[in-house]
């Protein structure tokens, strides 16, 4: 085949415009996952040799009560983020597909904390959560509610779910956005069939809306199982995963292994554990969530 | 395409080629990594060192690659795992140098170190640049100890002398208590600052020989001193010495000083670092702050002189991989000479050099350098003297204890545990 025909050819030209992105996913994303199932075999600290161990680390792993306690948390995290942010994204979005006044106002407010970066938004709720100067308990102070005011992030029982909140104010407006665009991508005859058939508001909503936002739903809900398994950075901003592991998770856990402890065989097998976690919870999910379609 | 145009462009990047040839004969770049970012208090002294550095020798430039402190540590790490190390890197010394210089990393400086060379530094210093008896790195910022910093107002107002032992210790802190104010301000999210209680308090109690003979597994660390240490911590825990929930509040968001600043603590035992952040952030305040030793403990065996802190920080090694080991030593002398001391006390940092102390003007800077040359002892942190694997333990288990979810027997008996396992006993 001449140069000119290679030219011409679209496969080859297509070929060559996806070499770039092909490569960038191979050496970033696709290759790191077996390179660290091999190196959860060893013990090593990044530089020096490599030890052979086996399923040292495996084993390690199974009866580290550390690890299984931020997984719960992963779970936890994963619950609370399906029980919060879907029904009130859901809600946000309904309200702002209506004709409302300063709709698009209240659509750019909403979004806000999606702009700002993790860091800043743990910063400002780290100041909000300081025991002595800090809004919240200035607040429960102001009303007489003295009683209420906690060490927020210091008190090991309610660390987490004080850690939990800000994730969900900080995602709620991704999936009012993602609701938003399925909505209206509802057919607007299935709302006036709706209105002659004399459905009100709600039945509106739990009869044409919701049915035909299942798809996004579930979609949806796959992003937050698969975000909330691997989530990482307010946590590791807010608390560090402390005080005493109370808010660890499965990320900062394999993060404070690998680079504070620099023991990259142990936190390789946490992150093959974690990737194995997140393939196992999704895949079930999807194929559940399929299987009702199909009925 | 025009041949004509090909061609030249074919020529001009063959000349190109051919220049940048001749060039590399004549100039040697040594490039230099620290962390002397913008915001870095000792990057003027430094970028001062490299001017008069290249002053002194034209066909030498220094490429200074400044990375941000945390950041360093990961890149540093990995261009010394891929062989890519620069000619000339900063550590911590300590464990921080040894990792590397057991992989063969580091250029030795023995053969470089004139006597005069060496009689430069503080021994505490140089102490940490050393392994296996040889010199790898030259200490150059920052000796900064931890002391008891304090209101004097407030003292004063409540009629409080300093204490000199733990009992008038616990004394000032009941009287603080007693009108409100909390007597020590700490923020333990990190981990580190409350672990400077436990180290002042193992060093008072047993001595330096304490965590010396634990290390060299002559002791342990569920020995005396350090189960005694978790008591007493538990014991100002108990009496409300610290405010509330700290081990949620973060000392990089200063929200330990912000405590001082407002009268609602009077104490902060933290590193010499901690004047410049008063300085910064209460500028009008300054004069109402000093400090003390951390007191003696009456029956404990420790020096109220020893310090816990770093005698000196930043240490600059040349790496195996440089091809111009002459040059680069030549330029750690520039960053370790006389011009570069002074040009340090100016910015404010204390650098450990002997024979500079009638240099530094503020009273409080006097003073440390002054508490640093008198001390017996000065103990390098824990979580930089142990191995990595067991300075977190300390750093949990001593968390934990001020947070109440674990006994000084079981954060003793935890970390004796770790240190067995870690020398493979």
């Amino acid at each position: 085949m001449n140069k000119k025909d290679l030219l011409n050819n679209k496969y080859f030209i297509a070929a060559l415009f996806l070499l770039p992105a092909v490569i960038f996913s191979l050496v970033y994303l696709i290759i790191p996952i077996p390179l660290s199932a091999y190196y959860s075999f060893f013990k090593w600290d990044g530089i020096g040799a490599m030890e052979f161990l086996g399923f040292d680390n495996w084993s390690k792993l199974l009866s580290d009560p550390i690890f299984w306690s931020s997984m719960a948390n992963n779970f936890k995290l994963i619950a609370i983020s399906l029980v919060v942010q879907i029904p009130i994204a859901l809600f946000l979005a309904v309200l702002l597909t209506r004709k409302i006044k300063g709709a698009s106002f209240f659509k750019t407010i909403y979004f806000v904390p999606m702009l700002l970066s993790s860091i800043a938004v743990a910063f400002l709720w780290r100041y909000m959560y300081d025991p002595t100067f800090g809004l919240i308990n200035g607040v429960l102070n102001l009303v007489g509610l003295e009683q209420l005011t906690r060490s927020w992030l210091g008190d090991p029982d309610i660390a987490f779910y004080s850690v939990a909140a800000p994730v969900q104010w900080r995602f709620i407006p991704l999936y009012m956005i993602i609701f938003m665009a399925g909505i209206s991508n509802i057919p607007k005859q299935l709302y006036e069939a709706a209105e002659i058939d004399g459905a009100n508001n709600l039945q509106t909503f739990f009869f044409v809306t919701l049915p035909m936002l299942r798809s996004t739903v579930i979609n949806a809900s796959v992003l937050i199982i698969v975000g909330s398994l691997k989530y990482f950075a307010m946590i590791f901003a807010l608390t560090g995963g402390g005080p005493n592991h109370a808010s660890e998770l499965m990320a900062t856990y394999l993060y404070s292994k690998s680079f504070t402890e620099m023991n990259m065989g142990y936190g390789s097998t946490i992150s093959v554990a974690l990737f194995l976690v997140a393939l196992i919870v999704s895949f079930l999910f999807l194929n559940l969530s399929k299987k009702d379609v199909r009925n | 395409m025009n041949k004509g145009l090909i061609l030249s462009l074919t020529l001009l990047m063959v000349f190109s080629l051919f220049s940048f040839t001749v060039m590399a004969q004549d100039e040697v770049t040594l490039t230099l990594w620290d962390i002397r970012t913008a915001a870095d208090q000792a990057t003027p002294a430094v970028k001062d060192a490299i001017d008069r550095f290249e002053a002194d020798n034209p066909n030498i430039k220094i490429e200074h690659v400044p990375t941000q402190n945390d950041n360093y540590k990961t890149k540093l790490r990995t261009a010394m795992s891929a062989d890519n190390a620069p000619d000339i890197f900063m550590s911590w010394g300590s464990a921080s140098l040894e990792r590397y210089v057991n992989a063969e990393k580091v250029s030795s400086l023995e053969s470089y170190m004139t006597e005069d060379w060496r009689s430069n530094f503080m021994p505490a210093a140089m102490n940490l640049g050393i392994v296996d008896e040889e010199v790898y790195g030259v200490p150059v910022t920052n000796v900064s100890p931890a002391l008891v910093w304090y209101r004097t107002d407030l003292f004063e107002e409540y009629g409080l002398e300093v204490p000199e032992t733990y009992e008038d210790l616990k004394n000032v802190a009941e009287t603080f208590i007693d009108n409100g104010i909390s007597p020590f301000a700490l923020a333990n999210k990190d981990k580190w600052p409350g672990s400077m209680y436990f180290m002042y308090l193992v060093d008072r109690i047993g001595g330096p020989e304490a965590l010396q003979k634990a290390i060299s597994r002559e002791g342990a660390f569920n020995d005396e001193a350090f189960v005694e240490a978790g008591r007493k911590i538990q014991e100002l825990v108990e009496m409300g010495a610290f405010p509330d929930g700290v081990n949620g509040l973060d000392e990089n968001a200063s929200q330990s000083r912000t405590l001082l600043y407002t009268d609602r603590a009077a104490m902060y035992l933290m590193g010499s670092w901690a004047y410049s952040g008063i300085k910064n952030e209460a500028p009008d305040m300054v004069e109402q702050f000093s400090f003390f030793n951390f007191p003696a403990i009456e029956s404990g065996e420790g020096d109220p002189s020893n310090l816990v802190g770093t005698p000196g920080d930043n240490y600059y090694s040349v790496s195996t991989k440089t091809k111009n080991k002459e040059a680069a030593v030549e330029f750690l002398k520039y960053l370790t000479d006389v011009q570069m001391g002074e040009k340090l006390i100016e910015i404010g940092n204390i650098p450990p050099f002997t024979g500079v102390g009638d240099k530094i003007n503020d009273p409080i800077m006097k003073k440390i350098y002054n508490s640093s040359q008198k001390a017996n002892y000065i103990q390098l942190w824990y979580d930089q003297t142990l191995p990595l694997e067991l300075a977190q333990v300390h750093l949990n288990t001593t968390q934990a204890l001020f947070g109440m979810e674990m006994t000084p027997e079981e954060a003793a008996n935890q970390m004796e545990a770790a240190a067995q396992e870690y020398y493979g006993e």
